[in-house]
């Protein structure tokens, strides 16, 4: 199938057909969600209704680190089997995880204060997520820090492999460092055993936000691909516009 | 492969390319000399900020030193392949015998050796002006030497994905910093001994991802040495 889809036209046509129901799918999924999750689902007992930021802080946290485990098998595709339309689905891609993981630090924030009292802890999850927003910010800049725009695909895409190999590293180390420095746990996790009509409208954003970053991911590729064949007519344009005996002679 | 063989092909060159990174090094010490200084202004800029207060001081020692060898190791990491991809030698060793990711691990050794050694030597000295303890001082150094060699790895996965980018330090900084945090998390815990001696748990771990960083840095590196060789060789 990759194979298949490594053709940069057939991928646009595929992207093309699928967009419309895909787009569709997202809004009717997010809008039963936040339906369900903002206005038609119980307060929990003990957060009242603050708990309603679950319903958006869950799937961005998911997402972001979905998001970058998606952006560490982009960069093996590159690297390994040099896919061709990988670099493009890792530039597509890297810019929506970190605003995921930025959504999931500001609701996270919002979700706090009224817990905790504060904006910010440095418990594990929160912290983890910030390294991971930063993780999201090094392959953004090095995929877009060199003259030449294609030449950061590889470091971008090597990074963002090695990233993905030490995120659960980092994860595990940061959770080490929170249980050695926290006396107690101000957080209860967020419930093994959740209220089926909790469950409902968590499941929908879930849903919902995975096609929403599908629709997204795909416009923005297809948006790429639309520079680069511009580019490549810009340039064409411009070599067979110079004069018979060339610029440079 | 024969001993002579694999000898002549792989062990010869590394050895040269070993000597060569040493003399050039050595010849270039002066900037080691200045990392070191900025190692030591950055500790010494932490009492200035909180006063000489030796209860402030004495439970941020630890933290601090680990924190000016990763600021100031950052320094010197874009500096590791500059000159190498600059005049061509990359390009040699891409088309010798010798692997590049050998060449990357015989680059990250020498590294070390220049410039993390003279933290280390001079790490007691800091760490008494910041009220430790003499007896803490052998955790800390071989916890700082694990730490250093790791971060070492780390700024040579840095170094080679940034050759020719814009934005030099800070971008390494930005990418060698996030990857740096187990180090620090893990290294600064086993900086402390516990009571089973030097050899903590965390030291345990320290050294766990120094092995990962050993067996994936040089690998990672090559790939993008190969990549940057070949847009410098254009």
């Amino acid at each position: 199938m990759f194979d298949y889809l490594a053709n940069p036209t057939r991928f646009m046509r595929l992207a093309d057909r699928l967009l419309r129901p895909l787009t569709l799918l997202a809004t009717g999924l997010l809008a039963a969600g936040l339906y369900y999750g903002l206005l038609a689902s119980p307060p929990d007992y003990q957060q009242g209704e603050t708990v309603r930021i679950m319903y958006v802080h869950v799937p961005a946290a998911w997402l972001a680190s979905l998001g970058y485990v998606a952006l560490g098998l982009c960069g093996l595709f590159y690297v390994v089997w040099r896919h061709p339309l990988a670099d493009v689905a890792l530039r597509a891609m890297a810019p929506v995880g970190a605003m995921f993981a930025f959504l999931t630090l500001v609701t996270g924030a919002f979700w706090g204060k009224p817990m905790w009292g504060a904006w910010w802890v440095w418990d594990a999850r929160l912290t983890s997520m910030l390294i991971l927003f930063f993780f999201y910010l090094g392959v953004i800049a090095l995929a877009n820090g060199f003259d030449q725009p294609e030449r950061g695909s590889r470091p971008a895409a090597l990074l963002a492999l090695v990233g993905m190999i030490n995120v659960p590293i980092v994860k595990l180390s940061v959770d080490w460092w929170n249980t050695l420095h926290q006396p107690a746990s101000l957080i209860r996790s967020g419930g093994v055993s959740i209220d089926p009509a909790m469950l409902t409208p968590l499941l929908l954003m879930l849903a919902g936000t995975h096609c929403y970053f599908a629709v997204i991911v795909i416009l923005r590729m297809k948006s790429i691909l639309a520079e680069r064949r511009i580019m490549t007519m810009q340039l064409r344009r411009a070599a067979t516009a110079m004069p018979p005996d060339g610029g440079t002679g | 492969m024969t001993g002579r063989a694999m000898n002549a092909t792989v062990i010869t060159p590394l050895g040269a390319q070993i000597r060569r990174d040493i003399a050039l090094g050595w010849r270039g010490r002066g900037q080691a000399l200045v990392m070191l200084g900025f190692f030591l202004i950055i500790i010494t800029l932490f009492p200035l900020a909180t006063g000489p207060d030796e209860a402030q001081l004495r439970p941020i020692a630890i933290p601090v030193i680990w924190i000016a060898a990763m600021l100031a190791s950052l320094a010197g990491f874009t500096r590791i392949f500059a000159d190498d991809v600059r005049c061509g030698w990359v390009d040699q060793v891409a088309l010798s015998p010798l692997p590049l990711a050998l060449y990357a691990l015989a680059k990250a050794v020498v590294h070390w050796a220049l410039t993390a050694l003279p933290m280390l030597v001079v790490t007691p000295l800091m760490g008494l002006m910041l009220y430790l303890e003499p007896a803490e001082m052998p955790a800390l150094l071989l916890a700082l030497a694990l730490g250093t060699m790791a971060l070492t790895l780390l700024g040579l996965i840095g170094a080679a994905l940034t050759e020719g980018a814009r934005g030099g330090n800070g971008l390494l900084a930005v990418l060698v910093l996030p990857l740096a945090v187990p180090v620090l998390i893990f290294g600064v815990l086993a900086s402390t001994p516990a009571d089973g001696g030097i050899v903590t748990p965390h030291l345990m771990l320290l050294g766990a991802v120094l092995l990962v960083l050993l067996a994936l840095a040089p690998l990672v590196a090559a790939m993008a040495l190969a990549e940057a060789e070949a847009e410098t060789g254009a």
